[in-house]
């Protein structure tokens, strides 16, 4: 019975490396190359295990099914180049198919094989990590004692002469074999080094892309947000009309007056047990329940918290002159900046467009804050005015599609652009009511939950209650003082220190009031923290050699800045220093949140004080533009609120950190 | 010293112990495993004896050869050697002649291609006798058969 296609049978001699593409030259295998070229090129992709993937498993699946039929009547003999056996495993038994789909190298890569530019081989890698697979390997380890066994071939090596010489000459071949490893493990470990960075600029490369991503998705957030609060208002105009309709409408907000000071505080502690209980920590104060407003944002914007630290959002050439005082409200919230210029403009820190400029102060402005909707500001005029921002007319929709349509949100505008003119009388909803009874220029204020106190060059405190817009009560820091001496005998009056020679320093530099606990710092270097129930001074504290410019409390510390250069974090319950440190010049502003305490410190960059790592750092342009040789103007402000930080320089500038 | 391991290299087995190290090293680095790593293990599995062990090897070779073209070159010897041990000897000759190819000069390739041909040759024959054995048997019955039926008729 023979079968023509027998002759086949014997292999051909390795003579014509042509027809090597004919291996087993039939369809089903061709069916065969092109699922394992797809399901092999999906594999390429990821770098995991391939078997996980389902895709593959049933790809597999199929490629068997496909290669079994055909493949039994065509091809079982008519192998060119290999064995009876080889081909029966390929082509009948699953698992070998698996394999070999599992291992199947695309002809297009076959064809692309580089010049081997590598140092060493992987097997000399292989060796070289596992010296003691090879016999030269084991006497390399058995070889610890080098030094010993010197000692003793010198004293044998003096009686056989042959012996030693040859001896010596393999200790010689093996060490030199030895250093040869030593290099490959050295080229081994640098080339790793490389893949690793390699990897590292891949991951960098996929975290830039997903970053923009997100900052996509939070314009897009923004954007929503917006027409949201729109289709609110008219939804709340057209409410009103239908209660206007009903026009039996009673409404009397009851206003519960809560804990209207009964108790007298423990006079050893700053704040009484009460108060002290309310203090909000650190952490919870951002996410206070607000009442509806006009531009407040529903949702967090986090794309800051994934920028390196030190990275800057944006920078803007706010004013043309030093800026005075700035705050925002959220991160890419709203900011208001004030500068010598004695100008007041509102920002959309989320366009880095100007809203509308606030005018009525006729100098300029020392103090201000944002309460939620209530701006509240201090002048050198004596006045403090407060504003509702939300009554501003801006449309920050407008503003994307026309100027900055090109630009995504993250887009940094050139510093020294002119500000953008906002539309005339944007903010002439704004102004609630003037607080004039102070006599001298205001220097601090601070407001929280209907209360708001004032620091003035006339050396006293004005608590103001903002439901009728009047002063209730006035603290006369001088009178304290001189109380204060009385009771202890002189030893605490009132006294200009040192540093304030240039008479610049503000009476009062700083204010923070939670509920009936007030904290001021003065230009005598106190800080005093005041109840407002009795309207005495609890506890002063006693330390800085310079004026007070800055202070802020939490729930546990209270931290303030000083022209002495320092900063000192005071412990609330005990009234005692907890930590401090000191930079190169004055401190002219200071503000912290739960991670950072950062502070201008004279300087171009913002100093940080990391206090999780405990680690101080600068953040801000002098450390990029000092490169390039520039000297950015000196940081006169700065604002931090979940490490998106804002400063404002000498020069008018406003620059947006992460932190 | 040598590059390439000869084909004998490949014959001798590690130790489990050994090869659990590797096993554990290769584990250990995850989805991020280097490549010395991954070659280390895979050699490791070449060099075994067992039949799954090889597949494994081969496969993981064969991944390197895909995720790092400047490995290419030295990988297709790998995997040469790799499937002329696992007796898929179209593939290793394959591999093997690309690297011949490329460079002639190379003695070890050289060196597996006489191993390949040879195996070729001997396991050919033996094939041919076995199937020429059957054949024989075949028309033996086959001729008793028709003898039979003649005897019958």
């Amino acid at each position: 019975m023979a079968n023509p296609g027998h002759r086949n049978d014997f292999p051909d001699p390795p003579s014509s490396p042509e027809d090597e593409s004919s291996v087993i030259s039939t369809r089903g295998l061709e069916a065969f190359g092109r699922k394992v070229t797809t399901t092999a090129s999906h594999l390429i992709a990821p770098l995991g295990d391939p078997t996980a993937h389902p895709h593959y498993q049933s790809a597999m699946t199929e490629v068997q099914k496909q290669l079994r039929r055909p493949g039994l009547q065509r091809s079982v003999f008519s192998m060119a180049r290999t064995t009876p056996t080889d081909l029966v495993r390929s082509t009948l038994s699953a698992r070998e198919i698996q394999s070999r789909a599992l291992s199947y190298v695309p002809d297009e890569m076959l064809t692309n094989i580089p010049e081997n530019e590598n140092s060493y081989s992987l097997f000399q890698g292989f060796q070289a990590s596992f010296p003691e697979f090879t016999d030269e390997g084991k006497k390399h380890r058995r070889r610890v004692s080098r030094g010993r066994k010197l000692l003793e071939e010198g004293e044998s090596g003096r009686v056989e002469g042959p012996h030693a010489v040859h001896k010596l000459r393999k200790e010689k071949a093996s060490m030199m074999h030895q250093l040869e490893m030593l290099g490959i493990r050295k080229n081994m470990a640098s080339s790793e080094i490389r893949e690793i960075d390699n990897k590292l600029a891949n991951l960098a490369g996929m975290r830039k892309i997903i970053l923009e991503r997100l900052a996509n998705l939070e314009q897009e957030e923004a954007l929503l947000e917006h027409e949201i609060v729109e289709v609110e208002g008219r939804l709340e105009d057209a409410q009103e009309l239908a209660e206007e309709a009903e026009s039996i409408a009673l409404q009397t907000p009851t206003r519960s007056d809560e804990d209207v000071a009964s108790e007298r505080g423990d006079p050893a502690g700053f704040m009484s047990q009460s108060i002290y209980e309310k203090l909000p920590s650190a952490s919870s104060t951002p996410s206070r329940p607000k009442k509806p407003r006009n531009i407040r944002r529903k949702s967090m914007p986090i794309l800051h918290e994934h920028f390196k630290p030190g990275t800057m959002i944006r920078s803007m050439r706010a004013h043309q002159d030093n800026i005075t005082a700035l705050d925002f409200d959220a991160p890419f919230g709203l900011m208001v900046t004030a500068a010598m210029d004695d100008s007041v403009r509102v920002w959309d820190l989320n366009a880095g467009r100007c809203i509308g400029v606030l005018e009525g102060h006729t100098a300029s402005v020392r103090a201000l804050q944002v309460e939620d909707n209530i701006l509240a500001t201090g002048s050198m005029d004596a006045t403090i005015r407060l504003w509702d921002l939300s009554k501003a007319h801006y449309d920050p929709q407008g503003s994307q599609f026309g100027k900055d349509d090109e630009d995504d949100g993250i887009a940094f505008e050139n510093p020294d652009d002119q500000p953008v003119d906002p539309p005339a009388g944007s903010m002439g909803d704004c102004p609630l009511f003037t607080l004039s009874a102070h006599l001298d220029e205001i220097t601090a204020l601070h407001l929280r939950d209907n209360v708001l106190v004032s620091g003035s060059a006339d050396k006293t405190l004005r608590q103001w209650d903002l439901e009728k817009g009047r002063c209730v009560q006035t603290l006369d820091v001088m009178w304290a003082a001189a109380q204060a001496s009385a009771l202890s005998a002189g030893d605490s009056t009132w006294r200009q220190t040192t540093r304030a020679a240039d008479g610049s320093a503000d009476f009062v530099g700083a204010l923070q009031v939670f509920e009936s606990a007030l904290a001021c710092g003065t230009a005598d270097g106190m800080v005093r923290l005041w109840d407002l129930r009795s309207g005495q001074v609890h506890r002063s504290l006693v330390g800085h050699t310079g004026p007070v410019t800055c202070l802020q409390f939490d729930d546990v510390h209270l931290v303030t800045g000083s022209l002495d250069r320092s900063i000192r974090i005071w412990d609330l319950r005990t009234g005692s220093i907890y930590d401090a440190y000191a930079y190169d010049h004055a401190i002219t502003s200071m503000m912290f949140d739960t991670r950072r305490i950062v502070c201008a410190a004279g300087e171009d960059v913002v100093k940080v004080y990391d206090k999780v790592e405990g680690r101080h750092w600068d953040c801000g342009a002098g450390i990029a533009e000092a490169e390039e040789g520039k000297t950015p103007a000196v940081v006169e402000r700065v604002r931090i609120r979940d490490g998106y930080m804002v400063e404002g320089r000498r020069d008018g500038v406003v620059g947006v950190w992460t932190c | 010293m040598t590059q390439l391991p000869y084909a004998i290299d490949a014959e001798t087995p590690l130790n489990p112990a050994e090869l659990e190290v590797l096993r554990m090293q290769y584990e250990k680095e995850g989805d991020m495993v280097g490549v010395q790593t991954k070659f280390n293990y895979a050699w490791g599995l070449v060099k075994s004896n067992t039949r799954t062990d090889q597949h494994l090897g081969v496969m993981l070779l064969s991944e390197i050869f895909r995720t790092s073209p400047e490995r290419r070159r030295e990988c297709l010897y790998y995997l040469a050697l790799g499937n002329y041990k696992l007796g898929n000897y179209a593939q290793a000759r394959k591999y093997n002649d690309l690297l011949v190819d490329m460079e002639p000069s190379n003695l070890q390739a050289s060196n597996l291609r006489t191993l390949i041909d040879d195996k070729v040759a001997k396991e050919g024959l033996m094939g041919v006798a076995i199937v020429s054995g059957v054949a024989v048997a075949a028309g033996v019955i086959g001729g008793i058969l028709l003898r039979n039926l003649g005897r019958k008729r």
